[in-house]
């Protein structure tokens, strides 16, 4: 039993992507969903506005302050991530950096382009520390930079003595003498466009454009998101693995240094202890934002959103004095949402 | 269309839509007992859908399915599981680490009371059905500790060990070497005899009509009809997959064999994973710009691992001497084998072949990329313009090249991936298996593509394991068994029986004399 | 040939621990004894050198036993670890300290290891925090609800009597922010003080700028903020500083450390910080009164100063005792 029928061939097989409308697209991209859960955090904002503080312009820049040091460090989390890898250093790199930093400028008195470039030179050298145990010894990178948290931890309480760093300098008989407090903390530590943005949010804001161009504008951006998203093919490719691992886990220890120096100036002081559990928010931000853990995909601009998610969230706690209790049920929940809405449909 | 009484199988008008579009429309299908029924079709044919519907995984559809007479709609896989339908697919549904006994009976394991496990009449249960297979293993071991082949068996040992009548195979024999693919051959005989009925999905012409007793061929997600296969004709079948006529399905052509471009001496590489063998002994050859020298061998043959090892994908493990363009070359990693002129196109395109994540343009400039970054600036047109043209040459089908290459068909990615190795302009090309899991349409282009580039002076190197590939675009065919060559031919001179003798460890005597 | 090694393994640990349980030295002092001795060698235990308070304490033990030729003192740091500082108490008996000084990180699984060193004769001081049942020589410490109280009643005055207040609590989940807390609102029972903002900032500095930050982006009128530690209040100056609200609020904070809360005493930036002291010093003057064969209390609750401006260079102020 036979039977032929003539039909004619359709030129291209059928794929289910083309047929998705423009809107439909727009509906499911991953901006759109980080959006979502920025603007949903928003409104609660606005309807528990704490008797109009919500509504104050100075309650968004406190919130821009306090969350920009994460968002620095989350900065250089997304580029580790996007390499399907994780830097759980960050939080003890930036207490070394601080600690550094201030024994440079205030025991020392360098000046702060020596300062700022000799702790970004710290930064960078501890990150490649884990980028070389990742890429050259193939270790996993959990491992690797839990290495790197504890003995960046180790170092930063080594140079300090254990005590933070501040303008209390501990004179040969025991007591202390009051120091005055570098210029370039006080700059750090100042608000610029009237009064209205703190300038740590500036550096904050460089950090993202920085990242943005090295993440879709440079080769080794490319080469990022390719190693994330299969390494084994990237290798057979010719792209250079290891060196553009040691790369990203350098960029996260350089950005790292960068919130220490962020973080020292705001305090006016090197806080060994410092930075303990930062890598946990930072790699929530990066997260909610929508960049996988399993790399290959994401962006830099979403974990901006992903920051000002968590932030709002924070700040909106805060001025709500919501009790401690309840904050870290609701900040847990609202963490498990802000997952779920990324999941994506494929 | 009759429906015979008795069939085990009857499907009738099956139609299925994903989002308003239509993947299958009017499809007709039926399966008698004791019957090895051949479904065939291009990629994207719908041969996966109507099996997913059959196996309960698609439950929304349109049309009638007659089981054993009784009129069925099955709410989920289990249920079809019940109805005696089990789907060995290419992806084996095997969990690695468990041991044999475990992963035949999960998830319908044998209980005492209280729900103690019955290890003891389910180890009986395996063995038995394995011992039919003519399987002697050790059932408490871990699957993942056995060769792909042998998983495969396991795989089908699960339906044999649940009395199913009605077994869908997918491609099953894509991984497995030639006295593999005979036990395979025997088990289906078996299971023939049983009275159980077999719907046999398959790419390779040889095999369809080796095992076939009926064809039935969809195209485009539509019915073309059902033939006995010792009434249809090969170049008929092909006319009904792909709705016109081919003429040669292999267009080899020499234009002008040029100067040796690779030459490669007493080339050796220890096993990778460390066993204590050579994967590649002492091997030498060359091959000429405009040649293309194809490399026939069964599994363990060493020929991948070959070109791997040129290529520089173990690093510095090798031994021996290659020379590219007369220039020694040590390999080191793939950056600097692609630096010096030699691409690979592995045989695993989704493992090792393609970031899936990746739209096609990234992926095709992935191995290129500085040239299209001066002072590391990207510059997305000047890609996409380049790609373009390649894609355009290429004969790839897509709506838009900023499409996710995990979107395409198997040809369209295959051709995306030597879209990536032209554009580094190679002088030495290898492929291994470049029309794996590739549809009848698309092997052709690829055909006339390898034609195009030896024309241009490229040198290639090609293994297949598909015989008829192997004879009909090869100029010169060597042939490797267990790390070393066992023969070498010219295309007049090769034959099926010879390559295949070779590939089995008979040294071929004239090439003997001369090596 | 793996069930040998592991016996093996297990036999050689076996002798080991009997081997070094043996290390017991008897113990030859008489009653009388530490009149005959002319130096001492005292073990000092403490729970961690990451929090500088603890940092002081050991500085304040050195000091006032430098004043001593006689003593020698050792120094271990349990690195926040209990069964390091435990191994560490068994490491001072085995190598026969004259008396031990511990500041144990909790009280439960420290509480035999002291009993073990109290009842081989080896006088055991305990700092600060506090182990179960009466195993042990002396406890010296601080009250946590006391200077809370003390706090209060001195804001009240300070206030008089009424005005907004922002409370920036420490860790709330641990004993001393929880007196520290309660000892406060009894102090400012029965006035007109109102606490318009409270939040836990966890002991930690940059934590409590932001919660500042909260407080006065809600709150436009604050008269001062009580903060549980000097970082703390030094936080919240920061956010009023940057808010250019300084002037108008009174910060006070708990520690009074020299190298913290005494110097924000004295730039102006806190008016008061409440002393936690450390007892070192009252640790080694118990062990000089032990040494010398006297009797001590079973426990001495510290007394506190109060560092003001006016008072901070004459070594602050003690507070009354209740």
């Amino acid at each position: 039993m036979s039977r032929l029928t003539e039909q004619p061939r359709i030129t291209s097989p059928i794929k289910l992507s083309e047929q998705q409308s423009f809107l439909q697209s727009l509906i499911y991209s991953p901006t759109t969903r980080a959006l979502a859960a920025l603007i949903i955090v928003f409104l609660i904002g606005l309807i528990f506005n704490a008797d109009r503080a919500f509504l104050k312009w100075n309650t968004h820049r406190d919130m821009l302050r306090a969350v920009s040091v994460y968002g620095i460090l989350a900065c250089g989390m997304t580029i580790v991530i996007i390499t399907a890898g994780i830097d759980l250093a960050v939080g003890s790199i930036l207490s070394l950096a601080a600690v550094a930093f201030s024994i440079f400028s205030i025991h020392w008195g360098w000046s702060p382009w020596l300062s700022v470039a000799v702790c970004l030179a710290v930064g960078a050298v501890s990150g490649l520390a884990s980028g070389v145990l990742v890429a050259t010894f193939a270790i996993q990178p959990f491992i690797a930079t839990l290495a790197l948290m504890v003995m960046a931890r180790g170092a930063a309480k080594w140079i300090s003595g254990g005590q933070k760093i501040s303008t209390a300098v501990q004179q040969a008989d025991g007591s202390y003498v009051y120091a005055g407090v570098p210029d370039i903390f006080n700059f750090i530590n100042s608000k610029v466009f009237g009064g209205n943005i703190s300038v740590v949010t500036i550096i904050f804001l460089i950090c993202l454009v920085f990242c943005w161009i090295l993440l879709s504008k440079l080769r080794y951006g490319r080469y990022l998101f390719a190693i994330g998203g299969n390494e084994e093919a990237s290798r057979l490719s010719g792209v250079p693995v290891a060196g553009i691992k040691m790369l990203a886990y350098g960029m996260s220890g350089l950005l790292s240094a960068v919130a220490g120096i962020c973080q020292a100036a705001q305090e006016l002081q090197g806080d060994p202890e410092a930075g303990v559990s930062y890598e946990l928010s930072a790699i929530a931000m990066v997260v909610i934002g929508g960049t996988s853990l399993k790399g290959g995909r994401g962006g830099i601009w979403l974990t901006l959103i992903g920051a000002l998610t968590i932030g709002y969230l924070e700040k909106i706690l805060s001025i709500n004095a919501v009790g401690e209790d309840k904050r870290l049920m609701l900040t847990g929940a609202i963490i498990v949402a802000a997952v779920l809405l990324q999941r994506t449909r494929r | 269309m009759n429906i015979e009484c008795g069939a085990l199988v009857a499907m009738t008008d099956i139609t299925k839509a994903f989002s308003g579009v239509e993947v299958l429309s009017g499809v007709q299908f039926e399966l008698k007992a004791g019957e090895v029924h051949v479904l065939a079709g291009e990629n994207g044919a719908g041969k996966s859908t109507l099996v997913k519907i059959l196996a309960g995984v698609h439950t929304e559809y349109g049309g009638r399915i007659v089981i054993n007479g009784e009129a069925m709609h099955f709410k989920s896989v289990q249920d079809a599981a019940k109805a005696g339908i089990s789907v060995i697919y290419q992806e084996l549904s095997l969990v690695g680490p468990m041991s044999v006994v475990d992963n035949i009976f999960l998830g319908r394991e044998k209980t005492h009371s209280f729900g103690w496990a019955d290890c003891r009449s389910q180890t009986a249960d395996v063995n038995k059905s394995l011992v039919e297979l003519g399987l002697n293993i050790d059932v408490n071991r871990a699957v993942e500790k056995y060769p792909l082949s042998i998983q495969q068996m396991i795989e089908i040992s699960k339906s044999l060990a649940f009395d199913c009548r009605i077994i869908v195979m997918d491609e099953p024999t894509s991984a497995l070497s030639e006295p593999e693919v005979e036990k395979l051959f025997q088990i289906v005989e078996q299971l023939k005899r049983r009275g159980c009925g077999i719907i046999y999905i398959s790419h390779k012409m040889d095999e369809i009509y080796r095992i076939a007793d009926r064809i039935t061929v969809l195209r485009d997600g539509r019915y073309v009809g059902t033939a006995l296969a010792a009434k249809l004709s090969q170049d008929e079948l092909i006319k009904w997959m792909v709705g016109r006529e081919l003429n040669t399905q292999f267009p080899r052509h020499v234009s002008h064999v040029g100067k040796q471009r690779i030459e490669v001496s007493n080339f050796s590489l220890p096993d990778p994973s460390g066993k204590p063998f050579m994967a590649v002994s002492k091997v030498s050859f060359s091959v000429h710009a405009g040649e293309i020298l194809g490399i026939g061998g069964l599994q363990g043959s060493g020929s991948s691992e070959l070109l791997n090892g040129i290529f520089g994908t173990y690093g510095k493990r090798t031994f021996g001497e290659v020379k590219i363009d007369g220039d020694v070359f040590v390999p080191g990693s793939p950056g600097e084998a692609i630096d010096k002129g030699i691409a690979l196109l592995t045989n695993d395109r989704k493992e090792t072949g393609l970031v899936l994540e990746m739209d096609i343009v990234q992926n095709a400039t992935l191995a290129s990329l500085r040239k299209f970054s001066p002072a590391c600036w990207l510059r997305p047109r000047e890609e996409a313009a380049a790609v373009a043209k390649r894609a355009t040459s290429l004969r790839v089908k897509a709506s838009s090249l900023n499409q996710l290459v995990c979107t395409l068909s198997g040809g369209n990615q295959q051709k995306v991936v030597m879209a990536k190795w032209i554009e580094t302009n190679p002088k030495v090309l290898m492929l291994d298996e470049p029309t794996r899991g590739v549809d009848v349409g698309a092997k052709q282009e690829i055909y006339e593509l390898m034609n195009e580039w030896t024309s241009q002076g490229i040198a290639i190197i090609l293994i297949t394991s598909e015989m008829s590939e192997l004879l009909a675009m090869s100029d010169r065919i060597i042939v490797m068994h267990r790390g070393k060559i066992t023969a070498e031919f010219a295309r007049e001179t090769a034959t099926q029986e010879k390559i295949l003798n070779a590939a089995m460890g008979e040294k071929d005597r004239d090439y003997v004399k001369i090596n | 040939m793996k069930e040998f090694s592991k016996m093996l393994a297990r036999g050689l640990l076996c002798v080991v621990v009997a081997l070094a349980g043996c290390s017991d030295k008897k113990e030859t002092k008489d009653p009388n004894g530490q009149a005959k001795k002319t130096k001492w060698t005292i073990g000092m235990s403490q729970c961690n050198l990451g929090e500088p308070w603890r940092v002081q304490m050991n500085a304040d033990v050195k000091k006032w036993a430098e004043a001593h030729p006689e003593l020698t003192v050792i120094y271990k740091d349990a690195q926040n670890d209990t069964l390091k500082q435990s191994a560490q108490m068994e490491e001072f008996i085995s190598s026969g300290a004259d008396l031990i000084i511990i500041s144990p990180k909790e009280a439960v699984p420290l509480t035999p290891v002291v009993a073990q060193a109290y009842q081989k004769g080896i006088p055991v001081i305990v700092l600060d925090r506090r182990v179960s049942g009466d195993q042990y020589t002396c406890f010296i410490g601080a009250d946590n609800k006391k200077i809370g109280k003390a706090a209060g009643k001195w804001i009240v005055n300070i206030l008089g009597g009424k005005g907004k207040i922002v409370e920036l609590k420490g860790l709330m989940t641990s004993t001393p922010g929880q007196d520290r807390h309660s000892g406060f609102m009894e102090g400012i029972k029965g006035s007109q003080l109102e606490i318009v903002f409270d939040a836990d900032m966890k002991w930690l500095e940059p934590q409590a700028r932001k919660e500042m930050e909260s407080a006065l982006s809600r709150f436009s009128e604050i008269d001062l903020v009580y903060a549980h530690n000097d970082p703390g209040a030094h936080g919240a100056y920061l956010a009023a500083q940057a808010a250019s609200r300084e002037k108008n609020i009174k910060f006070v904070g708990i520690d009074g450390l020299p190298q913290e809360g005494q110097i924000y005493v004295k730039q102006g930036i806190l008016t008061a910080s409440f002393e936690y002291p450390t007892g070192g010093r009252e640790a080694i003057e118990t062990a000089m009164k032990i040494f010398k064969g006297e009797q001590v209390p079973k426990g001495i609750t510290l007394s506190s100063r109060v560092f003001t401006k006016d008072n901070v260079d004459k070594g602050g102020e003690l507070l009354a005792d209740e």
